[in-house]
């Protein structure tokens, strides 16, 4: 009925209520004193009459209460009254607060932090327009076990006109161009996508105008898109940059746009943001000509037509791949099973950082809820000694409800003020955070805490709450009232009541610290184990420097064309590098090891099919290594073990015999039956090029990252297959800081046209390769070590308290003869039989969860016996350290002074 | 003063609302109102006067001002609403039926069953 009037009155109570209490307050007095007015009349005295009309009115308090519950804001005052109580315990307890508070910040801190990254990277959507339309397009060859192979034009037409699925697609060149022109010559991350990239994604430029089909041109159009980054970087932010003509890789490009602040290419780069963005038609030079052979584009995505599911489109893509197989079966062998694949464009893109950001909320999940058992213990503790008040205020007439509420009202206060600082602290320490997170983690830009964040922390808090507060709120609303009056909270004893409940959150305590402790154990013993990895060479005393050459539109501009041009550079390099004082060799590489993160980048690391003599085309489909050009001294620099025949020399140049050196993974895959050394090969399919005879085998060396393993590698020379990305090694005593301005300087001296990028020690960079490992082992263990503090001191506070609880009870068994030995026992046993299940329940949780971590480790099984050894031995000495420490007081207990003080 | 009869379960809203639908009165008046009508026979509990005031208040079938009392003092005067009399009159139903129903059933005789 009048539902609005009756909210109207409440919100007015509400809002208005100290208004409100003091005319109820007038109203009461005006009350009584014309009651007393009248009486006087009757012939009372005014004292007498005053008195009288006060006790006719009855208890004023309790009718004010009831004229509140009437209105229904009852609740309201006393929700006010209970959080002024519970401030002032708060108060009362400064240690106890400062601990709860501090413990509860750090916890839903660290959640707060982990959950903002998780929110940004995994669970928003892609910044573009529709996102949920866009895919990542691979080409698989399942067949030959080989995925996200390389495509032709032709195919890229394919998917655009006769898949019918696509709104559009582009393909993805990523790489690095140098910038020239500029006052010093930089390297930097381009992309180069077709006319239709941007309309595609959905951008509207910051000023000037995006790629369009205007632009249309069949190689690469002479316009450049620039990043908001290199616009306020190079230009100052100056809108007249419009217009203006900057040198990419030589070839000149018009700048026609700058994109807004927060645009991303959606793709894995080499490094770092996207700042150049060309457009071209995949074509005409420097492309090869648009035959289906040519497969020379290596990444695409698209964008569905609207109202088309995945499935569908997938569908679709498979049958149109099958019959492109049966229209074309030169192109497409039967055994290689040719097809399409299309995957969410976001699950490509965060997919292989997922595990690890779950598992890290996973590890502060636990960590908040080991924090509010803690809490939880220290409340009930408190709880039993307040028992006395809880007994009286029932006594008097509080319902147990109103009890329980009190507690909860206490509780809540707690987990509010703790998880308010632990926001606090995540606001303030986030930027800091995010300075430890590997760059491999996508869209670290993206972070930051908004409101979905604020809500993730605040039902943490919540939680967290509700964890602590529940246990001792019931156990007040069930305190027996008689017993606890008479005992008067005498501490006579430890009750079984809250014994026991106190027993579980222990033994639940421990449980989450094993669980944390086993995840820590696992991801920290693959991070050993990497660090300890062999890697193939000796990477100590090794500095690393890059260039890259460029690669011009127009051949005619490049200065490095050809063999001879490139060598004679190379040359030129080396000999300068090996006159720095302080190197005592120098060589050089396509590809330095640990660094190939997006092995489809220009210039980056592919896996190049090729054909081996003697044996049939048809059976060749499935030979691929990595190629990688190398000068003579290579090995010799990284120390690396030559098996059998030769290294490179200064002779094994262009328009002599191409030879090759192999590794024993290439040996072993492709030559399992006969001896490879003076056998020969070919990468590609052109049977006009000469064969290359392999020369020598080469020891193993971790090209591709520490955690892989068995990935072919063919190393040829530089001088016979030039290329255009130049990283020197130099043995060297000497640190990279000090060395950088002299590689700086005889790079420049050849060719003051090119960058000089990323001087490092090849130490450094098998460190950079395992930073996101490095950062979740060291993240989850720093968790694992406070789990096990805090289930220590949980340990630890339970028997000091039962011991302080017992004393009387000890002092008795002693003054009848019980000897130390026989007291210390009794408390060790208890910590003990705690610890003991604990553990227990903690190793069963994990051996059947650890599963979890398996794309984590590398070299460790997830039931990895030490591990499951050592973490129980290691919880159960601290446990017993915990309990021994309380254990030896209660053998101190003077039974005198502990009987008298009862 | 004669022997009082305590205020049966529930009737002091019915006689709140009687009192006030005959001209606006405060806390206090609503008392004399009703003892007076009464004859001095309810035995009227003062202070839970106000929480039934305010629940009535709350519901919308009274409706409260703050005025001048006889003595010149301020008070809060309580006046009937257009919804307070549909409730009064309803209610009155309904005590009729009811009270008429419980009579004729305390007066049956052995001889009408």
């Amino acid at each position: 009925m009048n539902l609005l009037t009756r909210f109207l009155s409440w919100w007015k109570w509400m809002v208005k209520g100290q208004r409100l209490e003091s005319e109820m307050e007038t109203e009461v007095r005006f009350h009584i004193e014309s009651r007393a007015a009248d009486l006087v009349r009757k012939g009372l005295s005014q004292q007498e009459a005053m008195r009288q009309a006060r006790i006719e009115f009855g208890g004023i308090e309790s009718h004010k209460d009831a004229v509140r519950a009437s209105v229904g804001v009852r609740w309201w005052g006393e929700l006010g009254s209970d959080m002024r109580h519970g401030l002032r315990l708060l108060r009362k307890n400064p240690g106890f607060t400062a601990v709860a508070i501090l413990t509860l910040a750090l916890g839903v801190g660290a959640n707060t932090a982990i959950f903002s990254i998780v929110n940004a990277v995994l669970l928003h959507s892609l910044p573009y327009s529709d996102p949920d339309r866009l895919v990542r397009i691979f080409f698989n060859e399942p067949g030959v076990g080989l995925r996200d192979v390389s495509f032709s034009k032709p195919e890229l037409d394919d998917l655009q006109t006769r898949a019918g699925v696509f709104e559009d697609v582009t393909p993805i060149f990523e790489g690095t161009e140098n910038l020239t022109g500029a006052k010093q010559p930089e390297r930097l991350e381009a992309v180069n996508g077709s006319f239709s990239y941007f309309s595609m994604l959905g951008v509207t430029p910051q000023i000037g105008r995006l790629f369009g089909p205007q632009d249309f041109a069949p190689g690469f159009a002479p316009l450049a898109v620039i990043s908001d980054g290199l616009w306020r970087r190079a230009y100052g932010a100056d809108p007249n940059v419009l217009g203006r003509t900057i040198r990419l890789d030589g070839d000149p490009a018009t700048i026609i746009g700058v994109l807004p602040r927060g645009f991303r290419h959606p793709g894995p780069t080499t490094s770092g943001d996207v700042e150049v963005f060309g457009a071209c038609g995949f074509s005409a030079d420097p492309f090869p000509p648009p035959i289906r052979g040519n497969r020379d584009l290596v990444s695409g995505i698209g964008r569905l037509k609207p109202g088309l599911t995945l499935k569908q489109a997938q569908a679709r893509l498979t049958a149109m791949a099958a019959q492109l197989r049966h229209d074309f079966p030169t192109d497409y062998p039967p055994q290689a099973q040719w097809t399409i694949e299309i995957q969410p464009l976001q699950e490509t893109l965060v997919g292989n950082v997922r595990p690890m950001l779950l598992v890290l909320l996973g590890a502060v999940i636990l960590i908040v809820f080991i924090v509010s058992l803690n809490i939880a213990n220290l409340l009930l503790a408190r709880a039993s000694g307040r028992q006395q008040e809880m007994a009286v205020r029932l006594a008097l007439g509080a319902s147990r409800g109103r009890m329980v509420r009190q507690m909860l009202t206490e509780s809540m206060l707690l987990s509010l003020i703790g998880g308010a600082a632990g926001i606090a602290t995540a606001v303030g320490t986030l930027g800091f955070i995010l300075r430890f997170v590997p760059s491999n983690v996508p869209r670290l830009s993206e972070v930051r805490i908004d409101w979905v964040v604020l809500a993730f922390a605040l039902l943490i808090s919540i939680l967290a709450g509700l964890v602590f507060g529940l246990a001792p709120a019931l156990l007040s609303a069930k305190g027996a009232l008689s017993s606890a009056i008479r005992e008067g909270g005498r501490g006579s004893g430890y009750s079984t009541k809250t014994g026991r409940l106190r027993d579980v959150l222990i033994v639940s305590e421990l449980a989450f610290a094993v669980i944390l402790m086993v995840g820590a154990g696992l991801l920290l013993r693959t991070l050993r184990d990497l660090l300890q990895e062999n890697p193939g060479f000796n990477p100590t005393q090794v500095v690393t420097a890059n260039t890259w050459l460029g690669v011009p539109n127009d051949p005619k501009t490049d200065p490095y064309l050809g063999i001879p041009g490139k060598a004679t550079f190379d040359r030129e390099l080396l000999r300068r590098m090996k006159a720095i004082p302080g190197v005592e060799l120098a060589a050089i590489t396509s590809s330095l090891p640990t660094t190939n993160s997006n092995p489809n980048a220009v210039g980056g690391l592919e896996i190049e099919g090729f054909a081996i003599e003697d044996r049939p085309v048809e059976s060749s489909q499935d030979l691929r290594a990595e190629r990688i050009r190398i000068s003579p001294d290579y090995f010799k620099v990284l120390q690396a073990t030559l098996l059998r025949g030769r290294s490179f020399t200064e002779g094994d140049e262009d328009g002599k015999q191409p030879v090759a050196i192999i590794d024993e993974s290439t040996a072993r895959k492709y030559w399992p039956t006969r001896d490879p050394l003076g056998r020969r090969m070919r990468f590609g399919q052109d049977p006009m090029e000469p064969w290359t005879t392999v020369a020598g085998i080469i020891k193993d060396i971790k090209n591709d990252g520490l955690d892989i393993d068995g990935v072919p590698h063919i190393y040829v020379s530089v001088y016979q297959d030039p290329s255009k990305q130049v990283s020197v090694v130099l043995r060297t005593s000497l640190p990279a800081t000090l060395l950088e301005p002299q590689i700086r300087h005889e790079i420049q001296s050849i060719d003051p046209g090119l960058p000089v990028f990323n001087v490092v020690s090849m130490n450094d960079i098998l460190d950079r390769s395992l930073a996101s490992r490095r950062f979740s082992a060291d993240l989850v263990g720093g968790f694992a070590g406070l789990a096990v503090l805090l289930a220590s001191i949980g340990i630890y506070g339970l028997l000091a308290y039962m011991v302080s609880q017992r004393s009387r009870e000890i002092g008795i068994r002693m003054a009848l003869g019980a000897g130390r030995g026989g007291v210390l026992k009794l408390f060790l046993q208890k910590g003990i039989v705690l610890a003991g299940l604990g553990i227990v329940a903690g190793m069963v949780v994990s051996a059947s969860t650890a599963s979890l971590l398996g794309s984590l480790l590398y070299g460790v099984r997830p039931h990895d016996p030490a591990v499951f050894l050592i973490v129980p031995l290691l919880l159960f000495a601290v446990a017993v350290l915990a309990s021994y420490l309380p254990a030896r007081r209660a053998t101190k207990v003077d039974p005198m002074i502990a009987l008298r003080e009862s | 003063m004669g022997k009082q009869i305590d205020l049966l379960q529930g009737t002091l809203d019915m006689l709140i609302l009687k009192a006030v639908s005959l001209g606006p009165l405060h806390g206090y008046g609503v008392l004399l109102r009703i003892q007076q009508i009464s004859g001095e026979q309810l035995e009227i509990q003062q202070g839970s006067l106000y929480p039934a005031l305010y629940r009535l208040e709350h519901q919308g079938w009274i409706a409260s001002e703050w005025g001048e009392s006889d003595n010149k003092r301020k008070a809060k005067f309580y006046s009937l609403t257009a919804a307070g009399r549909r409730q009064l009159h309803s209610e009155t139903e309904k005590w009729n039926r009811m009270a008429s129903l419980i009579a004729s059933i305390l007066r049956t005789t052995s001889e009408q069953i």
